[in-house]
């Protein structure tokens, strides 16, 4: 695309140019911007300034905010997660002494059942991961014998492994 | 050395003093900068525009700016001053946005309430001419595009540096020689239609 270009200044449009330059800079050099202005600034500066002052401080937040994640995302990184924990005391004797139970609802509901059940029973060793214990990915078609302890209305609630290996 | 090239050295620690009570809330030190500061912005946008209620609002608006967020400027970029013309003309472009005829040339001519001191003060029949040219000057400027008016003003008639005009304009120091000397091109065209040089009236070339 051709650009249009203009022609060079001869030497005296160059001096018309400077001289009109000259008078627009020495005409405007005179100009002051209208008083009425900074009264009007000044107001809004008084304005943000009490806003300011009566906004609550909150320049903690932030870094709180902060240290409060790191505690929280630390303390779940390392501490106890849904893992089933061991139940220390059965609610019913198992048929034999395998091994602990391992809760899989939490203790209350499990302290609470009135008459539950235990079943003896054989799935597949990849349900284990189900109930949250680790399964070797290798392993995980083989069956697994367990002990499952169900509520009256056949919620299971602990498992016991007859042969953990 | 072409003395538009650079800025001068100039001591800044006041002003940045200013800045810094300015941010804790004192008023006296914003009206000081606001007093340092307030003729150039509005000589810069009178220029631009070419109306004096423009040039007061753009003015106005650009300190509004300044007051709503005054971390907003960093010295390490450059003065203050030439800072503060980049929001005006940022405002200016917007006015010129909103209200399609306020560059209008035509409409500039018939622009009374430009100030007094816009125009020479010589003999009534001096005054006239005077009059009728500089309303023709502004009128030749108006019409000048935009991007090529913004360095025009700043360097040929608020006396910044080319690295100042840069700074208002966020552009590097060769793109506002380059817009310079084409905004110098096409102001004398403008003015050349006008008579206002010698010769007959400039016309463009294809290259």
């Amino acid at each position: 695309m051709n650009t249009p270009q203009m022609p060079p200044l001869s030497a005296v449009e160059e001096s018309r140019l400077e001289d009109r330059l000259a008078e627009l800079r020495s005409a405007s050099h005179a100009i002051e911007a209208p008083t009425a202005i900074e009264a009007k600034l000044r107001q809004a500066f008084r304005a943000k300034a009490r806003r300011e002052s009566s906004r609550p401080r909150l320049w903690w937040m932030p870094p709180f905010a902060l240290v409060a994640t790191v505690a929280a995302v630390s303390w779940i990184a390392r501490g106890p997660t849904d893992l089933p924990v061991p139940v220390a005391a059965p609610v019913q004797a198992s048929l034999d002494d395998a091994g602990p139970f391992l809760a899989l609802r939490p203790l209350s509901r499990i302290a609470l059942e009135p008459s539950a059940t235990i079943v003896r029973t054989e799935f597949p060793r990849a349900y284990l991961a189900q109930l949250g214990l680790p399964v070797a990915p290798e392993r995980a078609g083989e069956p697994v014998q367990a002990e499952l302890l169900y509520s009256a209305d056949g919620e299971a609630l602990a498992v016991r492994l007859i042969d953990p290996n | 050395m072409d003395p538009k090239t650079t800025m001068a050295p100039r001591d800044m620690q006041p002003e940045l003093s200013l800045l810094s009570r300015l941010r804790r809330g004192d008023e006296e030190a914003f009206a000081e900068l606001y007093r340092r500061h307030k003729d150039a912005v509005y000589r810069f946008a009178l220029l631009w525009t070419g109306s004096a209620a423009t040039a007061a609002d753009v003015t106005q608006e650009a300190f509004l700016a300044f007051i709503a967020k005054p971390e907003m400027y960093d010295p390490a970029r450059g003065s203050f001053g030439a800072w503060l013309c980049g929001i005006a003309r940022n405002f200016a472009r917007k006015e010129a946005g909103l209200r399609e005829d306020a560059t209008d040339p035509s409409d500039l001519l018939a622009d009374h309430a430009l100030p007094e001191a816009f125009v020479e003060n010589v003999t009534p029949e001096g005054r006239l001419l005077a009059d009728e040219r500089a309303d023709q000057v502004r009128a030749a400027l108006a019409a000048v595009a935009p991007h090529y008016r913004d360095v025009l003003v700043l360097c040929e008639l608020c006396d910044h540096s080319y690295a100042e005009a840069a700074q208002a304009c966020g552009i590097d120091i060769g793109t506002v020689r380059s817009r310079l000397s084409r905004g110098r091109a096409q102001f004398a065209t403008q003015l050349s239609r006008l008579g206002l040089l010698a010769g007959s009236p400039r016309v463009k070339e294809a290259s």
